[in-house]
């Protein structure tokens, strides 16, 4: 005795947004992130970091960092909060200056090595098995076997004078991690039903690739390109040791580089609050990504 | 079917597990009591969601806790409460007193671990069995349900077998110890129908040869009305109507249950150009009506279906209960 | 009755690579010579277990697989002569509805741009025309155009199929391959979105080629139905003689497979011995001699022929050595 209802009665409700088990990957990602205490102190220390550095980019503050007008190795005063380094700078503007310095390098580190990563693991994982995924390995192989600081060293001598000679070194090895990342999970989405579907209508392949299947890799790229990040900004470090580091302007790297002679001499000023500043920005993100991966992570099991 | 004379081999009582969601608390499984029997099968049937397989689960403690809990009710087994047992006793009774099968073979079986190595683990854990013991034991055990060459299979791993046979492996591992309850939740779903058949045909032998009961959770009335003596429906967590089984597909009470099986797919006779439906949707466990949780979808719900949940009223004389202010028949 | 497809002897193999020089191995015949017709505002229901090819062989109709040898007429026109761009402009004729309403959906996309995506693809009317024809499909669907800007994972699974179907529709085409469209659904459900499909294909008169392995699904639906095993056709007749007097043994075993609801009619079970062969590694002769309950000498030497045991305009063609020999003498 069940009513034959036309199909119209049927659906008139959709179904309730705050249904458990149907939000998207994102909604779900900002809750479990919120209330992960660790994560979200991770997160304000890095924003803390780019106010500043963000500061210096519109020249507000630290604008004196390459002055030359201080006594040498002067103590931390009211004057200069963190002293003076070795050829009378200011230790703290210059400090706050590399702020600046890490989040350039970071982030057009993390994003260009992104893009680059995520179009050929894209290519290669969506025509695996073919030339063009056999060309993209090859080539990630080739870049995963070289040293790194080797290469960045080569590339650094080829275009030397050139200021982004190490991001180019950056980008050109860190893009391999993401590459692969991302043609593992092209690779599984493309027999899923809805690529299948698009191309049962016609879609050309390109288009599959940008319009369905990319952006179901976003959450990969978020987190990659949070862990890039901070890999550049400890890179530079070793770099600016080797002379490769940043060229016209200050890192903290380059900070601690210079700081090896007055440390033998008894002054640690510089290398200190280098290191202070550059530990407090890599461990603060660290926190944040690992916090950022379990959010986006559609199988941990939810402890609420 | 037994009534009133033998005492249920398992009575559960007023059971209600609840899982915390950022949304609120949601109640898988709300105020259901039922009893099995020695020697029956008892099938719970119902659609995604109704809470067959939290109820299932739960006879174990099978569910995770948190964010599962079970807020109350009692679990009566052989005399002892199975929800105030300590975990380690528990470890005891599950696969020698009670057993418990699932859907998916290929995930209940380990992949890295031979079957042999699966079994024998599990027959030495509840029985004191040297290895060469138990290996013989298993060997019989998988002869006995239905696996060719056994003393070469036992060897194999899961990924070797097919859909069929893991799943008779994984009813030989859960026998093995000769449990008097059996808990099957979907075990032929993932299976072709030609190997279903198979299937189910041996689970019935053993539970025969092994004086076994069984309850079987699924959604699938055709293998119910095959195999079980008595099914519960269940709805959005609570039981809506439990009856014998020529009772319950003859003379269905609860309009619930009638749509169900009117608007199944089945070969007819004579093709007809529209299959009779259940209209709207199943309720979401979070916004659940005040009242009876079918009354939108039912013809025949009233005013007072609305206003105050029917519970499960049962008729003396046939043992079979519906909860309904307007049953049918 | 004009044929709106005729698929011959359509083969579609996987090649297994291994080896250390990824040299292929063997190959999985998924489709090994199928041949059918489809008459225009008939469906033709392809009924099998796992792993018999039905979900390839509806793929490789569309060319969605490509198909390894065989022909496939679409309104007197090769598919397999087509090149890229001219195979782009026939898929406008026909159209795909998957098993899975949770995967066959773009997460990240608008249903409003879902069921528009076949429109924007083939540069059908102008971007207002189209908007108008996405709001008609989601109404003959019967969902509401509030819904349009939501996405898909906050629809549950029968909305979803019918996404998924108000997309197949957007281009009209003549012809649908239904897959599994309702396997993955709940019984309540599967009753509406079945009846859905019935009245499109009355209302449109789209010829449907209708997937599934539940028998009573497709007696539903079909007016013609084929039985796969193994990759090949085993019988194919209308649905009407088959349900009737089903002449192959696999036939027979299948439907006396299905458990009924309804305990009183406990069919005489025909059951299987054996497991299904792997598709690498098809027995010679007649693929179903392995388990069939009939086999004879010459079933495990030769191919079974195709014999008709109906009529000429009424055909029921069963591929058997049993029948051979009747219409031989």
């Amino acid at each position: 005795m069940s009513s034959v209802a036309p199909e119209q009665v049927v659906d008139q409700t959709v179904v309730n947004d705050g249904s458990a088990d149907r939000e998207s990957i994102w909604a779900k990602a900002v809750y479990k992130l919120r209330r992960d205490r660790l994560g979200m102190i991770g997160l304000s220390v890095v924003l803390l970091y780019f106010i500043v550095a963000l500061g210096v980019w519109l020249g507000i503050w630290a604008t004196q960092w390459g002055d030359v007008e201080g006594p040498k190795w002067a103590p931390m005063s009211s004057e200069y909060w963190f002293g003076t380094n070795i050829i009378g700078q200011d230790i703290f503007a210059r400090a706050i200056y590399s702020t600046k310095t890490a989040f350039e390098v970071g982030l057009v580190v993390a994003v260009l090595s992104t893009i680059i990563g995520a179009l050929l693991g894209a290519l290669a994982g969506f025509f695996s098995g073919t030339w063009i995924d056999e060309i993209i390995l090859w080539f990630k192989g080739v870049l995963d076997s070289i040293p790194f600081y080797l290469f960045v060293a080569a590339v650094a001598f080829a275009l030397s004078g050139n200021p982004y000679a190490m991001h180019i070194a950056m980008v050109s090895t860190f893009w391999t991690t993401t590459g692969r990342l991302v043609r593992g999970e092209v690779i599984k989405l493309k027999n899923f039903e809805f690529v299948e579907a698009a191309r049962a209508i016609g879609v050309p392949q390109v288009t599959i690739i940008f319009r369905h299947i990319l952006p179901n890799t976003f959450h990969i790229l978020l987190v990659q390109a949070t862990i890039v990040f901070v890999a550049a900004i400890k890179s530079e470090v070793i770099l600016s040791f080797l002379g490769l580091g940043v060229q016209d302007g200050v890192s903290w790297g380059l900070m601690i580089a210079e700081s090896t002679q007055e440390v033998l001499a008894g002054f640690f000023s510089n290398f200190v609050w280098a290191s202070v500043f550059l530990f407090g920005l890599v461990m603060a993100f660290n926190m944040f990504s690992d916090a950022l991966q379990d959010a986006l992570d559609p199988r941990k099991v939810a402890s609420e | 079917m037994s009534s009133g004379h033998t005492a249920p081999l398992l009575s559960v009582r007023n059971l209600v597990v609840e899982f915390s969601t950022r949304y609120g608390p949601v109640r898988a499984v709300d105020d259901i009591s039922f009893d099995v029997y020695p020697n029956e099968t008892v099938g719970i049937v119902g659609e995604s969601g109704c809470g067959k397989t939290v109820t299932g689960l739960t006879l174990l403690r099978l569910i995770p806790m948190p964010p599962g809990r079970i807020v109350q009710g009692s679990i009566e087994f052989d005399g002892r409460d199975l929800t105030k047992l300590s975990e380690k006793d528990l470890q005891e009774m599950r696969g020698s007193d009670i057993s418990m099968i699932f859907q998916e073979p290929m995930t209940a079986l380990n992949p890295v671990f031979s079957v042999g190595n699966q079994m024998i683990d599990v027959l030495r854990r509840h029985k004191n069995l040297t290895r060469g013991q138990a290996r013989e034991l298993a060997i019989n055990m998988l002869d006995t349900v239905g696996i060719p060459a056994p003393r070469k299979r036992i060897d194999e791993y899961p990924h070797q077998m097919s859909g069929g046979m893991r799943q008779r492996v994984m009813i030989a591992m859960a026998l093995s110890c000769g449990p008097k309850l059996l808990i099957a939740d979907e075990p032929t779903t993932a299976l072709d129908v030609t190997t279903q058949a198979q299937v189910m045909e041996q689970i019935v032998k053993l539970q025969d040869e092994f004086h076994m009961s069984m309850i079987l959770v699924t959604h699938d009335l055709g293998v119910v009305a095959e195999s079980c003596d008595r099914a519960i429906v269940m709805y959005c967590g609570n039981i809506i109507e439990t009856a014998a089984i020529d009772d319950l597909f003859h003379k269905p009470q609860h309009p619930y249950t009638r749509g169900l099986l009117d608007s199944i797919p089945r070969i007819r006779e004579e093709r007809i150009t529209e299959l009779p439906i259940i209209r709207g949707m199943v309720p979401d466990l979070l916004h659940l009506p005040d009242g009876c949780r079918f009354a939108d979808r039912c013809p025949r719900a009233t005013a007072e279906c609305r206003q105050d949940k029917p519970v499960v009223k049962i008729d003396p004389v046939t043992g079979n209960g519906v909860a309904c202010y307007h049953p049918m028949g | 009755m004009s044929t709106l497809l005729k698929v011959v002897d359509l083969k579609k193999y996987f090649p297994v690579r291994g080896g250390m020089f990824h040299r292929v191995v063997a190959h999985v015949k998924a489709v090994d010579g199928v041949s059918f017709e489809l008459k225009k505002g008939r469906t033709l229901g392809l009924v099998g277990e796992s792993g018999c090819g039905k979900s390839t062989l509806g793929r490789a109709v569309l060319r969605l697989h490509e198909p390894t040898s065989g022909q496939i007429i679409l309104n007197g026109d090769d598919l397999m002569t087509l090149d890229r761009q001219a195979l782009t402009a026939h898929r406008r004729q026909m159209q795909i509805i998957f098993q899975d309403p949770y995967a066959s959906l773009s997460p990240r996309r608008t249903i409003a741009q879902t069921i528009q995506e076949p429109l924007d693809v083939h540069k059908i009317g102008t971007p207002r025309e189209r908007e108008k024809k996405v709001e008609e499909l989601l109404d003959v669907v019967g969902l509401r155009k509030q819904v349009l800007s939501r996405y898909p994972h906050e629809f549950s699974g029968g909305q979803r199929q019918r996404i998924g179907i108000a997309r197949s529709l957007a281009l009209n085409p003549n012809f649908i391959v239904a897959d599994e469209p309702v396997s993955a659904l709940d019984v309540s459900v599967q009753s509406q979105v079945l009846n859905l499909i019935a009245r499109l294909q009355r209302e449109h008169g789209i010829s449907f080629l209708f997937i599934s392995h539940d028998l009573a699904v497709i007696q539903h639906v079909s007016d013609d139905v084929g039985v796969m095993y193994l990759g090949r056709l085993v019988e194919l007749a209308s649905a009407d003689d088959l349900y009737r007097q089903p002449r192959h043994p696999y036939t027979k075993a299948l439907m006396s497979a299905i458990p009924v609801p309804d305990p009183n009619k406990k069919s005489k079970r025909i059951i299987l011995s054996g497991d299904v062969p792997s598709p690498m590694n098809p027995p010679p002769g007649c693929p179903f001699h392995t388990r069939c309950p009939d086999a004879m000498p010459r079933c495990k030497e030769a191919l079974p022929p195709r014999i008709n045991v109906g009529s000429e305009d009424r055909p029921h063609f069963v591929d058997c050595h049993l029948f051979a020999e009747e219409s031989a003498t």
